[in-house]
């Protein structure tokens, strides 16, 4: 091995070999680690770069905080989970196997108390007796005080691994939408030639790739292609693909999940390489639609359970090929390689041929030759245990030989990454003779699945299988392949068989992330954990940010053989989204703070604000809720003055969000008397009617107006939170129930700026505004309305309704006038000491006057309930009707819609509060109903109330408890009318 | 007291520059919503045709495409609906429509319930990736189809790969122009 030569002002990096790698040595860039200053090379990762510098040590394991290093070179890393960046952007549990390193980076060790090399919690390592797999379930079972506030507190401090800053992201993230014919998943050899075979049909590719380099295993090892390097060959197909307009290359990008329908989601990273995102999204969330997809994943490498095989430096043989072929590192000066495969043979090759030192390669097979690329062959042997403190020294073989070694590379076999294959819950399948799950015959929609991660492990083998299988998806897509040829590889050699577990005294590690070891394993057998899910569970093998992606089949494996039975009966766990962990931030997308929703505001909005408005969301809209004035300490003083100088003279409030459906047809008629439960085929002309809308199953759903414009045109007005859902329901009826009738339906909610005027002087107010009408009582009555001109010709619709129960109307505009219209109105209302009012005042006044709302349309309200039974017709035959005449839903002691005043008037009544006789138990047997509705009447001078109660409309005068539990009140209360003012209309009327 | 007139306000007025790519609103025409009558007679159609053709110089459209002709466009948006957009300003553009059909279709004033948006440039079509699930990519000029945008929905007509306008709710016409905007901003 030679050492790099250190360029000026850097300093030497013991393990970087000096041949280049695939990283440009002749410059340099510095990072931190834990405080100290080291420096890599553009193309390392912050992995090639610790190994580079010297750092073996880098993480401290989560249960028995054992040290830890880097165990792989990819996204399956179970060790080396680490902080990066500080302040607000640090990121915890990331693996330093697949961040990239730039200058400045900053990142830290985790999951120790003091210092990595010092930290306390190794002392769990000395417990370890006690802490095996299920202690939690045994230990922490009494006393049960001890629960809450002893155990849970200790239990949540020990958990978890790095940290989280307690600071808002300072990052943004995005979500976006791709479409393809083909998504080919994963750049390596196989998805290379994939891409290229569509991408030169024509086909729309998508080739996404999780490095930042594609190329797959063609970077990490020394095949040829075409007598050039793998490599090479990588980079000039990608040249192509990137030449190719049909192509979308996407780099850093890690599809996570397969879902319904040919969907995908992918996590793009796209400034996690940048000292700073520069404002532009850290990650974008894609979901990808796509036609075909086809899974070019490869397959990760496991390791051999034998004990202490977790010490730093103990390693996955082909993650040390990609160390040395890829980083120019070595992670040892001294390695030592144990395979039961021919694989793990080139390991050694690799190594010695970049003049490293290989002290022993040890294949568990006998009657094997290896070549001759290590100081010593073993054969027919394993590796029984290893020493060393803080890192690797000495490994000891099951033949008793002891051997020098600071890095041990383990060639357990290879696994195909068939992850996503099985993200629909489709069974994976067993193949003995490569000791190996592959793909099953259940795959996702339009899901196929080429090379290693198909059980195809070999270079020439796994790109001819890509290239047939691609080929009869562009026959499948109407696309015709170019026939270019195959380029020339061969077949590594590749043989593997089965070997697990040594066993032998001392703790095995299957997976290194959980701390669980083999004995965990036979313990959950024992113990009768005995399915594989189970297994999971009480060993927490395969769980947390890896997801067991080295841990799984060995683990599989030891329960088999614990179990006496084969891999194939044991089965494995099913396989979820997402495939490698993706940060809330990016499933958030740009779904934060005031971005969480989008808000609908009416066109007085900018008005309301300059008047003093305080805002309450309805559903999406923002409405005014009261408009405050100088000199007024509370909201209640605002709505107080809003609702006196409403009924004392006028008031106007916005009520655009009101649902407005413009209904049109020779049938509209007819449709409409079906779909209300009262009637409307008699609707005259130039008339609003008031109408319930029932539920299919007789629940009353929603109230509002319409009115007839011509004998083919009505508008329809249902409340602001139903628009969408009364909307839908016509809709279902227009198409589905009466396809017959001549109706067309379209919503106009966001057309009209429409406004309540209310109160004695509405008329005069109005008749300062509308053009050449005659608004007398006479010739524009209650429930009447008419299209007509303001201000001198502006387009408008006056409707002569009530909610308040004063003399009023709603005038609307169309919505680009709906500013002017509002400061017009204020202006000519001047004289009349007009008020704004906001939806308080608007609850409060029709609490007064008895009309129901929100609160009294719960979803198990009757019309009965609400006293408008009466309303139903048996005449016609309308939704909701057969279903709304069952007995038990017009029984007449049902609960009913009822007023109630507080006894003592200066006591505010509570809504919730349930209704109880005088001397009956406290309890639901007893309960008389609940109160609906509260405010506190300007009018009366004390506390109202509307509520249900059984048998209501006979109770008139009756004292009952309102008994709240919640607030510890206990009130009587009077039962009176729900019409507390006016009873007669006869203001909305004069 | 003066006589007052009522003055008309865009939807937002937003005419904004993103790099070399612009949104713009378009306040400048008129939507109507023209419903064809459940036919007896079958003549309905061709009315509907013929009054299409004489007024806008449009034919009838067929589904995902709009019809046009310069910058009026018919869209086929239901079964038995579509969607008139011609240049116009005044309130009055359901009266213009109600003229020429004499009868032919049934029609609602859409104006100002919709926020029409002109947005153009290099970055139009990755700017709509994050915004859009729509494949607008891979769709011929003409295109119009309903979608949904950020939890609003909206309607999409393709004029070219570079120009599009996008028609919303006028009640979320903020909100969505926001994620425009910054639809773009991420992207340039």
């Amino acid at each position: 091995m030679t050492q790099n030569s250190a360029q000026p002002g850097s300093k030497p990096q013991p393990n970087r070999l000096s041949h280049n790698g695939l990283i440009d040595q002749s410059r340099s860039l510095n990072f931190t680690w834990n405080g100290t200053q080291y420096q890599g090379h553009p193309g390392d990762t912050l992995a090639s770069a610790l190994l580079a510098n010297g750092q073996r040590f880098v993480a401290r394991s989560f249960k028995y905080h054992r040290p830890r290093g880097i165990f792989s070179a990819g996204p399956e890393e179970p060790s080396a989970l680490v902080q990066l960046r500080s302040g607000a952007a640090q990121e915890p549990n990331t693996r330093a196997t697949v961040a990239e390193l730039f200058d400045g980076l900053t990142a830290t060790s985790q999951n120790h108390r003091g210092s990595l090399e010092g930290d306390i919690l190794a002392l769990n390592d000395w417990l370890a007796p006690f802490l095996s797999a299920g202690f939690y379930y045994k230990t922490f079972m009494w006393p049960a005080a001890f629960w809450e506030k002893v155990y849970e507190p200790f239990i949540r401090a020990s958990a978890g691994l790095g940290k989280l800053s307690m600071q808002a992201d300072p990052d943004i993230y995005d979500h976006g939408y791709l479409h393809c014919d083909l998504l080919v998943i994963g750049a390596g050899p196989a998805g290379l030639i994939a891409a290229l075979e569509a991408g030169r049909a024509g086909a729309r590719v998508i080739l996404a790739d999780e490095d930042f380099r594609p190329g797959g295993r063609l970077n990490a090892e020394t095949h040829a292609i075409d007598d050039a390097p793998g490599h090479a060959w990588a980079t000039r197909a990608i040249a192509e693909l990137a030449s190719l307009d049909n192509v979308r290359l996407m780099t850093r990008t890690t599809v996570y999940g397969a879902f319904d329908h040919g969907v995908y989601g992918a996590l793009e990273r796209c400034t996690d390489h940048l000292p700073t995102s520069g404002g532009k999204p850290r990650q974008v969330l894609w979901r990808l639609y796509t036609k075909r997809a086809l899974l070019c994943a490869g397959a990760t490498e496991r390791s051999i359970a034998f004990a202490n095989n977790d010490r730093p430096g103990i390693m996955l043989a082909g993650a040390v090929r990609t160390y040395a072929n890829r980083y120019g590192v070595t992670p040892g000066t001294r390695v030592a390689v144990l395979t039961n495969n021919d694989d793990g043979w080139r390991t050694a090759q690799d190594l010695q041929s970049a003049g490293v030192t290989v002290t022993a390669l040890i294949d568990t097979r006998s009657g094997v030759s290896p070549p001759k690329n290590a100081d010593r062959i073993e054969t027919g042997c394993a590796v029984a245990n290893t020493r060393g403190r803080r890192g690797l020294g000495q490994i000891s073989l099951t033949n008793g030989a002891v051997i020098d070694a600071d890095c041990l590379a383990v060639a357990g076999g290879w696994s195909p990454n068939v992850h996503l294959s099985s993200h629909q819950r489709g069974r994976p399948t067993w193949r003995d003779d490569i000791a190996a799950f592959v793909p099953g015959s259940e795959l996702p929609q339009g899901m196929s699945v080429a090379g290693a991660a198909n059980g195809t492990p070999t270079l020439a083998a796994a790109m001819a299988e890509a290239q047939t299988t691609t080929r009869a998806l562009l026959q499948d897509l109407g696309h015709s392949a170019t026939g270019a040829d195959l380029p020339r590889a061969s077949d590594e050699p590749a043989s593997i068989s089965a070997f697990w577990h040594v066993k032998a005294k001392g703790r095995a590690w299957v997976d290194l992330q959980n701390d669980v070891t083999a004995k965990d394993i036979y313990q959950s057998q024992k113990e009768a954990f005995r399915s594989v899910e189970l297994l999971k569970r009480y060993t927490t093998l395969g769980m947390a940010t890896d997801q067991g992606k080295t841990a799984n089949v060995l683990g599989l494996a030891i329960l088999a053989e614990a179990a006496g039975q084969t891999i194939p009966e044991t089965g494995t766990t099913i396989f979820r989204p997402p495939y490698t962990p993706v940060p809330i931030g990016a499933l958030a997308g740009r779904a934060r703070g005031k971005d969480f929703r989008p808000y609908r505001l009416t066109p007085s909005h900018k008005w309301a604000e300059e008047n003093g408005a305080t805002f309450v969301e309805t559903g999406p809209w923002m409405r005014a809720q009261w408009f405050a004035r100088p000199g007024e300490t509370g909201w209640r003083d605002s709505v107080d003055r809003e609702v006196r100088m409403t009924r004392n003279s006028v008031g106007i409030c916005d009520v655009t969000t009101l649902g407005k459906i413009d209904i049109q047809g020779r049938d509209a008629a007819e449709f409409l008397n079906h779909v209300y439960a009262n009637g409307f085929a008699k609707l005259p002309v130039g008339k609003v009617r008031y109408g319930i809308m029932l539920r299919e199953d007789g629940i009353c759903y929603d109230d509002g107006t319409t009115a007839r414009l011509s004998e083919t045109h009505f508008v329809m007005t249902t409340t602001t939170v139903n628009a969408v859902a009364v909307f839908r329901n016509l809709e279902f009826a227009r198409q589905c129930l009466w396809p017959d009738l001549d109706v067309h339906l379209i919503s106009t909610t966001d057309g009209w700026a429409q406004y309540a005027v209310a109160g004695p002087n509405a008329r005069a107010l109005l008749s300062k505004v509308v053009d050449d009408l005659d608004l007398s009582n006479e010739a524009f009555p209650f429930m009447a309305c008419t299209e007509c001109t303001v201000f001198g010709g502006t387009p408008a619709r006056l409707f002569r309704i009530s909610f308040s129960g004063e003399l009023a109307y709603e005038i609307a505009v169309p919505t680009r006038f709906g500013d002017s219209m509002i400061r017009a109105l204020m202006e000519v209302g001047k004289e009349f000491d007009v008020t704004p009012y906001g939806t308080e005042a608007l609850g409060v006044m029709r609490i007064e006057k008895g009309h129901f709302a929100g609160n009294e349309l719960t979803g198990q309200t009757t019309a009965a309930m609400l006293g408008l039974g009466g309303m139903v017709s048996k005449k016609k035959d309308s939704i909701g009707l057969p279903l709304s005449q069952r007995s038990e839903m017009i029984r007449d002691d049902d609960l009913r819609l009822v007023g109630f005043h507080p006894v003592d008037k200066g006591i505010d009544l509570n809504a919730g509060a349930h209704f109880l006789t005088k001397g009956d138990p406290e309890d639901m047997a007893h309960d008389q109903g609940w109160m609906t509705s509260v405010a506190w009447s300007p009018e009366l001078g004390h506390s109202i109330g509307l509520g249900f109660l059984k048998n209501g409309q006979n109770r008139m005068g009756e004292t009952l408890r309102a008994f709240d539990p919640v607030r510890g009140k206990d009130t009587a209360v009077t039962v009176v009318s729900p019409h507390h003012i006016d009873p007669e209309g006869a203001r909305q009327r004069g | 007291m003066a006589e007052i007139k009522l003055t008309a306000a865009p939807v937002l007025g937003t005419n904004l520059s993103i790099g070399t790519n612009t949104i713009q609103e378009r306040d400048d025409l008129a939507l109507v919503s023209i419903a064809t009558p459940l036919d007896q007679d079958q003549d309905s159609q061709a009315d509907l045709a013929r009054a299409l053709s004489a007024g806008w110089g449009l034919d009838l459209p067929a589904p995902t495409r709009a019809s046009s002709a310069g910058d009026a466009h018919a869209i086929q948006t239901t079964a038995d609906q579509m969607l008139l957009i011609f240049p116009h300003e005044g309130p009055d553009g359901n009266a213009v429509v109600q003229s020429k059909l004499d009868g032919a279709g049934y029609t609602t004033e859409q104006t100002d319930v919709w926020l029409v948006l002109e947005i153009a440039g290099p970055e139009t079509l990755a700017a709509l990736e994050r915004l859009c699930p729509m494949d607008l990519r891979g769709v011929p000029d003409g295109t119009a189809t309903r979608t949904v945008m950020e939890h609003m929905g909206a309607l999409v007509l393709r004029h070219s790969a570079e120009r599009f306008w996008l028609l919303t709710a006028s009640s979320s016409a903020g909100s969505f122009l926001h994620a425009v905007e910054q639809s773009y901003r991420n992207v340039t």
